[in-house]
């Protein structure tokens, strides 16, 4: 029984590992997210062959059913997974913030500019320019 | 000083269609020489529209993304303007126009980095702070070690070096308290002034049960992180 825990193990690791690989390949995976999943795959792979390993890591931990400690780094794995999911995130975040602020910024900037070329008050017209103007670049003028 | 300082006056407005254009006047008319940035955050309103007819500055963008974001958005077209001053009132009506000189003079004196207007200052003021504010200001005060009063008020008032460092690292949410807290980490000097304070114009507070429960636990959070922070380069020269 224990047999069959260690080759389904093996075989879901294998999987995960050719899985990455191959999203790599595609490109669907950039290579620098790629390193956790596959560093986390390798050290599956290897737990799941040396069951002396898995037997010694139990018996440190006393944890009386060894493949238990499979499931235990799965969760472990997951939650540095997560983890490092939302610092991802928050820098993304980060970035996002930092361009719609620019843009906001440069729509500004050029609005008064015109405004000012034509002798205008800044701020009184040009709206209807920069959707044009947009508009000619073939960018998505915003809806409303 | 006789250097002529350039002060931009900036209002953050989300659905504020309603007052927006008294707020405007009232400082066209009583102030004429400050230039207004108006940040309109996702309004739903008619504010977008009614930006291109009140004749002032603005920036905006489709989806609302909260206060603090918009005030760093408007610091950092002040910053990159070149103005040495940046007055926050709110797009509500509850500050008054004539106030704003108040908050101003401390920083054409250089006597602070940061002015407050604080609404309960004075011990004749014509609210009292709810319980939560005064909670609020008693921890912020024992934590900054200067006499904070009025922890949410909008009206505020930076010199050059607040508007450098907070043109990069405003902080997001409702942000008043979290302010306090960076600027006292940062070694700001900063003043508070006695304002007026009428009712707001048009609408309520966004400030619901939930979101202050959020706004909370994220003061809470800031208390316990910023002291720990690296200090900011900005802020020191």
């Amino acid at each position: 029984m224990t047999d069959r825990v260690q080759v389904v193990a093996l075989a879901g690791s294998v999987v995960l590992l050719l899985l990455v690989l191959e999203l790599v390949r595609r490109r669907r995976l950039a290579e620098e997210y790629s390193a956790l999943w596959i560093v986390s795959a390798l050290v599956l792979i290897g737990i799941s062959l040396r069951r002396d390993a898995l037997d010694f890591a139990a018996r440190w931990l006393g944890v009386y059913y060894p493949p238990a400690v499979l499931v235990l780094m799965l969760v472990a794995i997951i939650s540095v997974a997560s983890l490092s999911f939302s610092v991802i995130l928050s820098r993304q975040q980060r970035q996002i913030d930092r361009l719609i602020e620019e843009n906001a910024i440069m729509a500004a900037e050029l609005r008064e500019l015109r405004a000012s070329d034509r002798g205008g008050r800044v701020g009184a017209v040009a709206a209807a320019d920069v959707v044009a103007d947009a508009a000619q670049r073939g960018a998505e003028p915003r809806p409303q | 000083m006789s250097r002529l300082h350039r002060v931009l006056v900036l209002i953050p407005a989300y659905n504020e269609a309603a007052s927006l254009p008294a707020v405007v006047g009232a400082l066209r008319l009583r102030r004429p020489d400050l230039d207004v940035l108006v940040v309109n955050d996702g309004s739903t309103d008619d504010t977008s529209g009614l930006l291109r007819e009140l004749g002032v500055r603005w920036l905006e963008w489709p989806d609302r993304r909260g206060v603090g974001r918009a005030l760093r958005a408007g610091l950092r077209y002040a910053a990159r303007q070149g103005y040495d001053l940046v007055v926050r009132l709110d797009a509500d009506g509850q500050h008054e126009v004539d106030d704003v000189e108040r908050l101003l003079a401390p920083l054409r004196l250089g006597a602070a980095d940061v002015v407050l207007g604080s609404r309960f200052a004075s011990s004749n003021r014509s609210h009292d702070p709810s319980a939560v504010q005064r909670s609020l200001g008693a921890v912020l005060s024992m934590v900054t070690r200067r006499t904070v009063t009025d922890p949410t008020s909008g009206f505020w008032a930076m010199g050059p070096r607040a508007v450098a460092m907070l043109a990069e690292h405003h902080p997001g949410g409702y942000p008043e308290p979290e302010l306090h807290l960076l600027l006292s980490h940062n070694a700001m000097r900063m003043v508070e002034v006695e304002v007026q304070w009428r009712a707001r114009l048009h609408g309520r507070t966004s400030l619901t049960p939930v979101r202050l429960l959020g706004a909370g636990a994220r003061v809470a959070l800031a208390l316990l992180i910023v002291p720990f922070r690296a200090s900011l380069r900005s802020g020191h020269d």
